[in-house]
């Protein structure tokens, strides 16, 4: 079994997601592909798993050279993708999620027990002993169910198995756990493609890695030539140089925004004060707490303790409309599911919030909003400036300007935006739009902005000080002015590692997503 | 304003003619209500009669006053299919008071409203404050609410007085008053929902609800007072048909009228999914059917029958709409592709 891809080339209109990517994972090794958001892992491994055709290049498979995979040429061809988000049926068991679309049938009737049986066995070949085959998926914890998933596709003889983050949602015992099982099924000659931000993962599991930046492979090595200093190298290269630091924050002033104490259930207390101007980044993986602190600064999450202050005025946050009203605004990461109104055009889902303080006498005035819309969308230069197209139709970068506009457009009263991933799934130009929006923002309106982020990249473009968040709690501060990205980015890819258990027990990651959902 | 759509070159400076031409370009059925009527007076030569175009515009009426809310719901994303048991109730408890044409018209009519809305507030403590399901709700009031109706008037009073039967019956510059109310009613609903922020924030919840609730919508103040707006309409709708009737029979007032209601609405390209939606378009989907149905009489058409065509006609109509939104979506996604391209 080995894999290799040739040339591979993607190109959505006028941008390369993907540009003359070459890899080749043999069987047995296990390959790490690193970089940051954007970079175009995602769509690699999109290609492989059927569900992006190439521009051009091939993929060879076992000697058979595909020009594009379909996600049924794929599956058949030996190719398994475990992704963040699992695949699996929650309201069916264990076993029929291992056998759907599979099922062991006798006379058209489903042999429950037969299957039972082959579920326990691929459970247990994949070290899944606990797991019951006959509960339901949901009951499961994040853990479990990735074995799930990983028994699922090992018993459909997956020969290469590409990892999405796979730890990303884990804890420590489970990761550890997961990098054995991962070990274990190379040496079974399975081809592993490990896709990951963590460094130490990649220097503990990988026989091979690989750096992708702007759809490009730009780096890679293999065994004792991947070294910390290299990868962090490769990813940061070229970095920084286009960016200009924001302008320096008014420390002096009140800050805009404070917070004394803050709790909330899966946050230890914090403490920030957040200088007009200034943006302050929380960095952390998945479940470190920083979403969890936006919703609670938000008022999306109830907190349980502490008081927070704007511009020196203590205030209450406890839901939405509350936050709004404070002057606290909130830009959501999963832009599609909790942001934009898709349907709508562009401009009601900028003006949605500014609506009612446009008009008068209970009704909108059109002009008002259109003049909002029409300076907002040249402040952040939305392409295509269209008022009257539907949200949903404009790029992942402007999805997010359109966003961003809504709490930032000159009709709004927002005193300090919380921007949670500000940049998932944005091209680098619309990146850097964003950015200089940001600072823009920040420096002339005197804004308090706080970034939640996985990225060390926005970190050092966007920020003037970083919070690094570990398990519901601020492990460190870094003020990113007095320290170079290559320094910062070592800082930060050590620190979730460096063992600060000091928090409160970690919540799955997946609660901080699903938690402070609707009442 | 309304959503984006491709009008071409004929697109001039002037929003309302633009307005218009979207409007039509948006309800494809306008034009098939056109055909019909059209194709129905050269056939029998009877369609444009002032009798018949009034008695059509009569019964569209109760079905718009009703239709309104059903489509505001529909919109944010809910549905109410207790309507017709409303407009039963309202209509029987304004019976109470007129029986004989002993009470007061005006107290007839507000006690059947609140009725209604106490039916609307039931719907919405249920489906907003308890978080089920709108359809199983409604569906569960719909039976109730019937039997309620019943309970109270077990057999129907008549003979409300001329100054109830006015409102069934009466005339304003020789079009019914039923009609007159139903036309202001459209129209404000019409300026809510286009022109006051509450009205578009309708849209935004149906669009995308979590999205709203983080952008301080109200998300559950607002399908709250729609559902007590649902009742109270149908309410006031049973007053006009039990003036008409001059009777409340509880157990025939209204039944089944919640499907004639949804079906008009769905006619009138307000999407079962919620988001989508005008009150143009809830016009002309309650004048094509009641055109649709009248024009089957005029054409002689026996009742079995006509049930048989209608149901198909309204299928054809629906796949219709679906059609030329697929035909829409596709050219907007072609004329986005063109603006990104232009900017890129």
């Amino acid at each position: 079994m080995s894999v290799t891809v040739r040339g591979l080339t993607k190109r959505y209109g006028a941008t390369l997601a993907l540009d003359d990517v070459t890899l080749d994972i043999p069987g047995g090794r296990i390959h790490a592909l690193l970089g940051h958001n954007g970079a175009g892992k995602s769509t690699l491994i999109a290609c492989l798993g059927g569900g992006v055709t190439p521009t051009a290049g091939t993929i060879d498979i076992d000697g058979t050279t595909h020009d594009a995979l379909t996600p049924r040429t794929s599956i058949a061809a030996g190719v398994a993708v475990i992704y963040q988000h699992l695949s699996l049926l929650e309201n069916m068991t264990v076993a029929e999620n291992l056998f759907i679309g599979q099922e062991l049938t006798a006379g058209g009737l489903i042999r429950r027990g037969e299957q039972r049986r082959l579920a326990r066995a691929a459970l247990d070949a994949v070290g899944a002993i606990g797991i019951d085959p006959d509960v339901k998926v949901s009951t499961l914890p994040i853990g479990q169910r990735q074995l799930v998933e990983i028994a699922k596709v090992v018993r459909r003889d997956a020969r290469l198995i590409v990892f999405d983050e796979p730890t990303a949602a884990l804890s420590r015992a489970e990761a550890a756990r997961l990098g054995e099982l991962v070990r274990d099924l190379a040496g079974r000659g399975i081809a592993i493609l490990y896709v990951t931000h963590l460094l130490g993962e990649v220097l503990a599991l990988a026989d091979a890695a690989t750096v992708m930046r702007n759809g490009r492979a730009v780096w890679s090595a293999e065994g004792s030539a991947i070294t910390r200093d290299a990868l962090v190298a490769a990813i940061s290269d070229g970095h920084g140089a286009t960016n200009e630091r924001p302008a320096p924050p008014r420390r002096a002033d009140i800050p805009v925004l404070e917070v004394r104490g803050l709790t909330a259930p899966g946050l230890a207390p914090i403490d920030l004060a957040v200088a007009p101007g200034e943006i302050v980044a929380c960095y952390g993986l998945v479940g470190s707490g920083r979403t969890r602190f936006l919703s609670t600064v938000f008022g999306r999450m109830p907190r349980t303790g502490g008081t927070l202050f704007i511009d020196g005025v203590p205030r209450e946050t406890r839901s939405p409309a509350q936050g709004l009203r404070a002057g606290i605004a909130l830009v959501p990461a999963d832009r599609a599911r909790e942001g934009l109104f898709a349907a709508l055009p562009a401009q009601d889902n900028t003006v949605i919030d500014a609506m009612r303080r446009l008009g008068s006498w209970g009704l909108r005035s059109l002009r008002a909003e259109r003049g909002v819309f029409d300076r907002i969308a040249d402040g952040l230069a939305l392409r295509p400036r269209a008022a009257d197209l539907p949200a949903g139709r404009f790029s992942g970068g402007n999805q997010q300007k359109i966003l961003l506009a809504r709490w930032v457009n000159d009709a709004a009263r927002t005193r300090v935006i919380l921007l949670d991933d500000p940049t998932q799934g944005v091209d680098v130009g619309a990146r850097k739009d964003i950015y200089d929006a940001i600072k823009t923002l920040a420096a002339e309106q005197g804004m308090g902005v706080i970034v939640a982020t996985n990225e060390p990249e926005e970190v050092v473009d966007l920020a003037h000080r970083c919070l690094i968040f570990a398990k519901g709690a601020v492990i460190d501060e870094i003020d990113v002015a007095l320290t170079t990205a290559d320094g910062l980015l070592s800082a930060i890819h050590t620190a979730p590692a460096a063992g600060a258990t000091t928090g409160p027990v970690a919540h799955p990651a997946s609660a901080d997503l699903t938690e402070g959902s609707l009442p | 304003m309304t959503k984006s759509t491709v009008t071409g070159p004929l697109v001039t400076e002037n929003r309302f003619l633009r307005a218009a031409v979207e409007g039509v370009v948006r309800t494809p059925l306008l034009i098939v209500l056109i055909i019909l009527v059209i194709g129905v007076q050269i056939a029998t030569d009877s369609f444009f009669g002032w009798q018949n175009i009034r008695g059509i515009l009569q019964d569209s009426a109760v079905i718009a006053i009703v239709a309104i809310p059903v489509a505001m719901l529909l919109i944010a994303g809910y549905i109410d299919l207790s309507v017709g048991s409303s407009l039963a109730l309202g209509g029987v408890v304004a019976s109470l008071v007129m029986d004989k044409g002993a009470g007061q018209p005006a107290v007839a009519i507000v006690l059947a409203i609140l009725a209604g809305a106490v039916v609307g507030l039931v719907n919405a403590v249920i489906i907003t404050v308890l978080g089920l399901n709108s359809f199983i709700t409604t569906l569960g009031t719909l039976t109730a609410v019937r039997g309620v109706a019943q309970l109270i008037s077990p057999t129907p009073r008549n003979n409300f007085g001329d100054q109830f039967g006015l409102l069934g019956v009466g005339t304003v510059a020789g079009v019914p008053l039923s009609v007159w109310i139903a036309a202001l009613l459209l129209i404000a609903a019409g300026i809510f929902l286009s022109l006051t922020p509450t009205g578009r924030h309708v849209y935004a919840v149906g669009v995308n609800r979590q999205a709203a609730y983080l952008s301080g919508v109200p998300v559950r103040r607002l399908p709250f007072a729609l559902f007590v707006l649902s009742g109270a309409m149908s309410g006031f709708a049973g007053t006009i048909v039990a003036a008409r009737l001059n009777s409340a029979p509880a157990g025939q007032l209204g039944a089944g009228f919640e499907l004639v209601v949804l079906t008009a609405v769905l006619l009138g390209g307000v999407a079962l999914t919620g988001g989508e939606g005008t009150i143009f378009g809830v016009v002309v989907g309650v004048l094509f059917y009641g055109a649709l149905n009248n024009s089957l009489v005029l054409l002689g058409v026996t009742t079995f029958w006509q049930a048989v065509a209608s149901g198909l006609a309204l299928v054809a109509a629906i796949g219709l709409s679906a059609l030329t939104h697929v035909l829409r979506l596709r050219l907007a996604t072609a004329r986005a592709r063109k603006l990104v391209a232009l900017a890129a």
